[in-house]
């Protein structure tokens, strides 16, 4: 029952949100906070509750509409508890980074909550018709994160978001439909599911239906073209969000039920998987070299990074998979801490136009210090997640096939182009016509200290990461060895 | 997992001051006085010596091979096992680098005295963090730590050459620096993954056996790789354009990161890989052909240089070239022998240019030595020492020694290595002829100083230890020889006498040129020769050139134009729009309704009518509406 409350608890407390905002004294924020942190402590306490079959930390089961063959099926191993963890904390994060923000509170900290309790939902379905359910409530409160408290074309830019993902979203409702009418009893328990024989064809096509999903949500090429712009024009809040949470969704998505659901489809789509990641992966570092948008760029850099995740998901072999898991908690991080960094220079000077800005090491030291850390995260330094992540798929990428290896490779070199440039235009130099008078505050600070650690922190830890990830990528691994034979 | 500790755990204690030190001037947020700057900054980089040493005295009483595990853990079937190595060759590098390590930081508490407080909380810090991260991949008994510090040292070569972050050249050559390298460590990063798939292992030792094993084929892949990762670190043919270009860094960071240290990593990652690499006949040759052109065509394009800091930088160029060139003929021992000379003579040739510059208000043209002899007398005296040394003045200079090392072992390997003999023979002529070109030219009088004081303390001692060194440190190419179990091959007696005359043939020369003004015009016209054959130039116009039409082409000029290849989906959707819900804007049923309504209104023309609004009318219709219904009621009733 825990499981549960890790989705009414943000949703909850979302409606009490709306109503909190008006007894003032940043009530709405402080019971944000509050009920995320006990989500985390519930989280822990589930995790380590122990639960009746070993491959889940933590496993609930609760009937719903029998009739129908719905339940409420939650179950959780390494790699949900990290993606739940990496909800609730970065929904924290962007909590604090959006103190300022005081239009309209209370409904701003709901739809925040609603999309940290709507991605929880998503982290931990096993029913996959609640999946779907969750996968479409996700897109409603960023959607209106991004129109309400957006900057610039934000209407537009959110209805872009609205319908690609909701569209690609069809696919996924579709593919449930199918496969849970097409049970012998309707069900859409995934594990029940997964025991059905199905022709391969018929794999493939359910497949293409979920990928399609889930690849919008990832934003590989050319399914992309939503991420720039609602990155763009989120607030700094709904970026890290995005970047953390959704995108991350898609990722997870595609690691969990491809090969469980469709082996055979898996081995089928594979290469599509790869050429798809290939080319975001090169095409995402080279747009973001011809960016002028600061956060655009980042934005590019994210396409670039997901669609190495893309490639390590596809690569169906140990280490491309769990690169691929270790790069969406590096990702998360770094990608939030540029986001929030470029935020607050936003903040200062309302401007995030590259050829204005400058000079960040003169006027501000600590924020240039820290931007210093992003920019390592960013380029994949040794010793951050990232470059944990990504050494991995390109070791996977060497057995599955030189070339993409040779291609990962490729956008690293790329990334150090962009990666400088930003901090060129950005950090050093002279201060632009608009200069950043003020250096960070304590808890803009404190904020970019915990992002940054944390890259820090898994990066020079891997088996903080890579432990809790081995069940998760054992069991892909195992249905993919049962077909192969 | 934590292994039980050893005496080699030790080995931490060498990186670990310089890392504190880092963390503390880098990280804390707290304001430190420019005195307790200098303070910790000073600790964290001498400290590693003292560490060092002590290691050295574990190594001479015998116990010169041990690991010191840091932890391991199991990823699928391989296994990451992170160590530390105490070897022979580990510890003579790590010594070089902390000596030099610990001189110039000494000596960049009196260079850089001028910078405001952060500016020199920010140097010291990277200087700090660069040593431990150096120290890292010395230290390394696996690839992973390896390439932490392989790559921590590209980052901090970057913003180090980028320190002066106003000036747009400094930028522009700390980010070629930066994207030039990391084309090599992609090379090497593939090469040592492909090892770690191969041998399911990160312990280097293991890697080597494990590419022993390897058929041939890949195993020359594999060893392509590597030496891509090591040209590219150690800035030779091709990849040597970013090295001249980061001289726009501080002096002291040429000293130690571009010249003695980082830049000659390369040939560490060899002497490492050395067992690998022995194996592949061909990839020696094309080590031992690459390092002997490279060092020809670096020393040549010194003699042509206007600028100290750039004749140095393609002198170092040069200088790991024959380095290379000895790794490439199995000669490790005399390539690290090499390194260790060619760091004491390049450091110190480094900072008395820089003491040198200052005195003649920063200007680091050739031109502007002119009496450096009288200005600063002591930094002429270390610098001549050290252009002695780099030209391997016979007996009385430590250059010599390697060198001669070098050479012999080129000529003893036979085959193609008499060609190479007589190539890097020439080389060493050139050598003497741009080293002494600058010292020539300080004698002579000139302008009297810019800012006249005596040199400090913090400069003297650098310049007099590693002149010392350089002048003695000689006596240590024999035994640093011995401890890596490198042979001395008889020569002829012949090619050391060939060998020796050489650098005296390139110093008379150097003589002939500073005295005859129309021969310096004449050089100094050179311009193709000047600008290294103008690669850079091509660079330019093959690669970075085409990389940005790329980029304005998809992004627009200033990013303006929209995602092209993520308008694709937009564009089908737009497409299926009109196709879909367009053509059905006027709904079949619905003009079927809308035509019902649309009977109405001849209707409701008519009815208008009646309501004409007068009270003729009115009166009119209420009495024909009365007489109607009695009429009704009188003809139902």
């Amino acid at each position: 029952m825990s499981l549960i409350a890790l989705i009414l608890l943000p949703l909850l407390g979302g409606v009490a949100a709306l109503f909190a905002a008006r007894l003032g004294n940043n009530a709405e924020r402080w019971l944000s906070v509050g009920v995320l942190g006990i989500g985390l402590v519930v989280l822990v306490a589930a995790c380590l509750g122990g639960s009746p079959d070993p491959r889940w930390l933590a496993f609930s089961r609760t009937p719903w509409a029998p009739s129908l063959g719905v339940q409420l099926l939650f179950a959780v191993d390494g790699l949900s508890a990290a993606m739940l963890a990496l909800s609730l904390g970065l929904g924290m994060v962007a909590v604090f980074t959006s103190w300022q923000t005081n239009e309209n509170s209370g409904l701003f900290h709901a739809a925040l909550l609603w999309t940290v309790a709507a991605s929880n939902g998503v982290f931990m379905s096993f029913d996959l018709l609640v999946l779907a359910f969750f996968w479409e409530l996700m897109v409603v409160p960023s959607f209106l994160l991004i129109a309400l408290w957006g900057h610039g074309a934000r209407e537009a830019s959110a209805m872009k978001f609205l319908i690609f993902n909701a569209v690609a979203g069809l696919g996924l409702l579709g593919a449930v439909f199918w496969l849970g009418a097409s049970a012998p009893i309707v069900t859409f328990d995934a594990f029940e599911l997964a025991k059905l024989a199905r022709p391969a064809g018929v794999q493939t096509w359910l497949l293409a239906g979920f990928a399609l999903a889930f690849v919008v949500k990832l934003s590989v090429p050319p399914f992309h073209a939503w991420l720039p712009d609602a990155h763009t024009d989120a607030p700094t809040a709904g970026s890290i969000l995005l970047a953390g949470l959704l995108l991350k969704t898609g990722a997870y998505g595609l690691f969990r039920f491809p090969a469980m659901l469709f082996p055979e489809g898996y081995l089928a789509l594979a290469p599509v998987g790869l050429v798809l990641g290939s080319v975001g992966a090169l095409y995402g570092a080279v747009m973001a070299c011809g960016q002028t948008d600061a956060k655009r760029l980042v934005a590019y850099t994210s396409v670039a990074h997901m669609s190495i995740v893309l490639m390590g998901v596809s690569g169906g072999v140990h280490f491309a998979l769990m690169g691929a898991a270790v790069e969406m908690v590096g990702h998360a991080f770094s990608a939030s801490l540029l986001f929030f960094l470029i935020g607050a220079v936003y903040d200062r000077v309302g401007t995030r136009d590259l050829r204005d800005l400058g000079g960040l090491q003169r006027t501000a030291p600590r924020f240039a210090a820290v931007f210093a850390l992003g920019f390592s995260a960013v380029l994949a330094m040794p010793g951050t997640a990232n470059f944990l992540g990504e050494a991995l798929v390109i070791t996977g990428m060497f057995q599955v096939n030189w070339i993409y290896a040779a291609i990962v490779l490729t956008a690293l070199v790329v990334s150090v182009v962009y990666a400088t440039r930003l901090l060129k235009e950005v950090v050093f130099g002279e201060p632009g016509p608009k200069p950043v008078t003020q250096d960070l505050g304590s808890r803009e600070l404190s904020i970019a200290v915990v992002l940054g650690s944390a890259t820090l922190l898994f990066g020079l830890l891997p088996q903080l990461l890579m432990t809790p990830f081995t069940p998760a990528v054992d069991a892909v691994l195992a249905s993919l060895e049962a077909v192969r034979r | 997992m934590i292994p039980a500790l050893t005496v080699y755990h030790l080995l931490l204690l060498v990186p670990a001051p310089a890392l504190a030190a880092f963390m503390v001037l880098g990280l804390a947020p707290v304001f430190l006085h420019r005195r307790l700057v200098m303070l910790i900054a000073l600790a964290g980089g001498t400290a590693p010596l003292l560490a060092m040493t002590g290691m050295m005295g574990l190594c001479l009483t015998g116990q010169c091979r041990g690991v010191a595990p840091i932890f391991t853990l199991q990823v699928g079937t391989a296994i990451v096992d992170l160590a530390l190595l105490l070897d022979p060759l580990s510890m003579i590098t790590g010594m070089t680098v902390t000596l030099i390590g610990a001189c110039v930081l000494i000596y960049s508490i009196d260079y850089m005295a001028g910078a405001k407080t952060a500016d020199l909380r920010r140097f010291f810090a990277l200087m700090n963090l660069f040593l431990a991260a150096m120290l890292a991949m010395v230290l390394a008994g696996d690839s992973i730590v390896y390439f932490l510090g392989w790559e921590m040292m590209g980052l901090c070569s970057f913003f180090l050459i980028a320190y002066n972050v106003f000036s747009d050249p400094a930028v522009a050559a700390g980010r070629k620096a930066f994207i030039m390298s990391r084309i090599a460590d992609a090379l090497l990063l593939g090469g040592l993954l492909l090892l770690f798939i191969a041998a399911g292992s990160v312990r280097i030792d293991a890697l080597i056996a494990a590419g022993l094993a390897l058929p041939e084929g890949q195993r020359t892949v594999i060893a392509l790789l590597l030496l891509g990762g090591a040209l590219g670190k150690s800035a030779q043919l091709p990849f040597h354009t970013w090295l001249p270009s980061a001289m726009a860094g501080p002096t002291p960071v040429s000293a130690l990161l571009h010249s003695a240290t980082m830049v000659a990593a390369g040939a560490y990652l060899m002497a490492r890989f050395a067992p690998l690499l022995a194996a592949s006949p061909d990839v020696m040759l094309v080590m031992a052909v690459g390092g002997a052109l490279t060092a020809a065509f670096g020393s040549m394009t010194a003699i042509f240089q206007s600028d100290v800091k750039r004749l140095l930088a393609f002198s170092s160029i040069s200088q790991i070239g024959f380095m290379l060139l000895a790794l490439g003929v199995g000669a490790p021992a005399a390539a690290m022998a090499h390194f260790v000379t060619h760091a004491l003579f390049k450091s110190l040739l480094f900072l008395a240019a820089g003491d040198i510059a200052h005195s003649a208000g920063d200007d680091t043209s050739i031109a502007a030595m002119k009496g450096a002899a009288s200005r600063r007398p002591l930094a002429f005296a270390a610098f001549t020492i050290g252009a002695a040394s780099l030209s391997g003045l016979p007996l009385v200079t430590a250059g010599w020694w390697s060198k001669e090392e070098v050479l012999d072992a080129v000529l003893g390997s036979g085959g193609a290595g008499r060609a190479l003999w007589v190539l890097a023979l020439l080389t060493a002529v050139m050598t003497a002829i741009y080293a002494f070109r600058p010292v020539l030219i300080a004698l002579k009088p000139g302008p009297v100083d810019a800012h006249p004081h005596t040199p400090g303390l913090a400069t003297r001692i650098p310049l007099v230890l590693l002149g010392f060194g350089s002048l003695t440190g000689g006596l240590l190419v024999g035994p640093v020889i011995r401890l890596l179990g490198g042979v001395h091959p008889e020569m002829p007696a012949y090619s050391v006498v060939v060998a020796a005359l050489a650098p005296l043939t390139g110093l008379a020369i150097s003589w002939q040129l500073s005295r005859s003004p129309q021969l310096a015009d004449w050089l100094a016209a050179r311009r193709l020769l000047r600008q290294g054959l103008q690669i850079d130039v091509l660079y330019q116009a093959w690669f970075v050139q085409p990389f940005q039409r790329l980029v304005d082409r998809l992004s627009g000029v200033h990013g303006t134009t929209p995602d092209p290849f993520g308008a694709a989906p937009v564009t089908m959707m737009l497409w299926l729009k009109r196709q879909l819900i367009d053509r059905f804007r006027s709904d079949g049923f619905d003009s079927g309704w809308m035509a019902l309504a649309g009977t109405a209104t001849p209707l409701w023309a008519v009815a208008r009518r009646s309501q004409s609004g007068r009270a003729r009318d009115a009166v009119m219709a209420l009495a024909g509406g009365t007489a109607g219904l009695l009429l009704l009621g009188w003809m139902t009733a």
